[in-house]
């Protein structure tokens, strides 16, 4: 009897196979939208360095590589985190071939900063944008800056604030009071419905990690990211890891309502030098 | 068999141990309310943080229910294993050291069906544990807790990726389920336990040696050197029971991996009946 009851457990176990996560959920939000709907595609990426370099902020001679990628995948606007200062995000620009424009938030005192890119997409739209007026600030978020852009994608269209953010990496605390500065600072400083907030806030929130059984560092992370779903729609929930070590620290938080998700993709093909992050493609109809 | 059953559960009940084991979890969830109640009083009493008076913004995340959720998920993985690793270590081998397991061998039973008898009473012993424990949980949370919906996190216990609630009666049947759940993954250390007492001689060295593979494997689980190997130990198989606590149940993993714990459960019942049926027991 043991022996029949272990054959049936090991074909059930065989032939019930626990279903692939990303795929299910994949399934489930790709949302199904007209052609004609206006098409939103958001890019963030920290192009800093991994820990064991010795400069950890982006590298100048990844930026033609950087600027490659973002071209490729005709972003319409991108949030990069861990730039040094503005030199790169002017040689940033060039690589670009001045088809997007650019600010970098302050530094603080902190030695890097978060950069966001709008583009530029023809002469006519070009003018357009120039006519709706892209604007740049910085969001002041705990101890630190975050980058913002208002710009229209379209003369018509709706106005769109895209912030790129960068959390503290070692202190939940901190990433906990920076999240929610960010999210009162998007919630009442812009009237625009198309808010987005992009970037790396280091959460360590997800289900693979199971280091700890609790602890007051896990709990400022849930929060943080509890607090910023009750305003936001997590974009890149089913797109898996960003990071090495198999980590999702890298997001895009838009809208709840008015924008249909149609792609989330984490661009792992196109990891460059020694770069610990991948960048995440968000594209929204709206 | 039922008579060999009966006779089995008395030893259970007459022995010292089985009342330990329901007291020791009684001084467990003692300590976590004392933990648990004097971690909510700091995080949302004045002693808090203005801007986070409230955890999750919510005034009734600590309550009876996310207590039985927070104590159970602790106690499962560190306290209760080792009141069922104690009492299927004790079964063979003890009755071997007290001399009795050759007088039980000698009635006209077979060997087969001694050791599926002990195992089925472990069996009872793992539910009536965690049954206690669950129960005495939710007791304990609703008297001094309080009652509420069951709001869950990404983060802490690592249960699920985006916030989620579970309603207080929907929340109470999920607890049901998990004393089932739980009881099923329980059981592969269970049978591990089972099998080291046919082998060993000593009730100590089965109990010693269960203990040290599963924290082992449970800890080495969760370093990220052994991320690879990590599928292949039944600790991260026995972690289904779980996944009756999360709003939508998964219910395909759940069967995966109910049949994966059932073969390592039959399976290594199957190589305890095989040895145990060889076995010369001389003493």
């Amino acid at each position: 009897m043991l022996g029949t009851l272990f054959a049936l457990s090991l074909v059930c176990a065989f032939v019930v196979k626990p279903a692939s996560k990303y795929e299910l959920k994949r399934e489930s939000n790709s949302d199904v939208r007209s052609e004609n709907a206006n098409r939103l595609r958001l890019l963030t990426w920290n192009i800093g360095n991994g820990d064991l370099e010795s400069e950890t902020r982006a590298h100048t001679e990844d930026l033609p590589a950087v600027a490659k990628v973002i071209l490729d995948n005709d972003a319409d606007a991108v949030a990069l985190q861990e730039l040094t200062g503005n030199g790169q995000l002017k040689l940033l620009l060039q690589y670009l071939e001045n088809r997007y424009s650019g600010y970098v938030c302050s530094s603080a005192d902190g030695d890097r900063v978060e950069a966001v890119l709008v583009k530029k997409n023809s002469e006519r739209e070009h003018a357009d944008r120039l006519e709706a007026g892209a604007t740049f600030s910085d969001v002041p978020a705990g101890d630190r800056f975050a980058a913002a852009a208002t710009f229209r994608v379209q003369k018509d269209s709706p106005e769109v604030v895209l912030v790129s953010a960068h959390a503290d990496a070692f202190s939940a605390s901190r990433r906990r009071q920076f999240a929610t500065d960010a999210t009162n600072w998007v919630r009442s400083h812009t009237k625009s419905e198309l808010t987005f907030i992009a970037g790396d806030f280091n959460f360590e929130v997800s289900t693979r990690n199971k280091n700890n059984l609790f602890t007051d560092h896990a709990k400022h992370d849930s929060e943080s990211y509890a607090y910023l779903l009750k305003y936001f729609r997590d974009l890149g929930l089913d797109a898996g890891e960003t990071s090495i070590n198999d980590r999702r620290i890298d997001y895009v938080f838009g809208p709840m309502a008015n924008v249909s998700l149609r792609r989330a993709e984490v661009l792992r093909s196109v990891a460059i030098g020694r770069m610990d992050h991948w960048p995440l493609l968000v594209e929204v109809a709206f | 068999m039922i008579t060999h059953l009966r006779l089995e559960l008395l030893k259970l009940v007459r022995s010292k141990g089985f009342y330990l084991s329901f007291a020791a979890l009684s001084a467990f969830v003692m300590l976590m309310l004392w933990g648990f109640y004097s971690y909510a009083q700091k995080k949302t009493s004045g002693l808090a943080n203005e801007q986070f008076k409230y955890t999750y913004e919510s005034k009734t995340y600590f309550n009876g229910l996310t207590f039985t959720l927070y104590s159970l998920m602790f106690a499962f993985s560190l306290v209760i294993p080792i009141f069922v690793a104690m009492t299927a270590g004790g079964q063979i081998a003890c009755e071997r050291r007290a001399g009795t397991l050759r007088m039980i061998c000698i009635r006209p039973v077979s060997r087969a069906s001694i050791v599926v008898a002990k195992f089925l009473v472990v069996a009872i012993h793992t539910y009536l544990l965690l049954a206690f424990f669950i129960g005495l949980n939710l007791l304990v949370g609703l008297l001094f807790v309080g009652w509420g919906n069951l709001e869950l996190y990404p983060g802490p216990l690592n249960l699920v990726d985006a916030p989620g609630r579970i309603l207080r009666d929907e929340a109470l049947w999920r607890f049901c389920y998990a004393s089932f759940s739980g009881t099923w993954a329980l059981l592969v250390v269970a049978a591990i336990a089972m099998l080291l007492s046919v082998i060993f001689r000593n009730p100590v060295t089965a109990v010693a040696a269960t203990i040290a593979i599963y924290l082992m494997l449970y800890i080495v689980g969760r370093i990220e050197f052994f991320v690879d190997l990590r599928p292949f130990f039944f600790t991260t198989d026995m972690d289904f029971w779980r996944d009756v606590l999360k709003p939508e149940v998964p219910w395909p993993d759940l069967y995966h991996y109910v049949a994966t714990c059932g073969a390592y459960i039959f399976g290594l019942m199957l190589t305890a009946v095989i040895i145990f049926e060889r076995k010369d027991i001389t003493t």
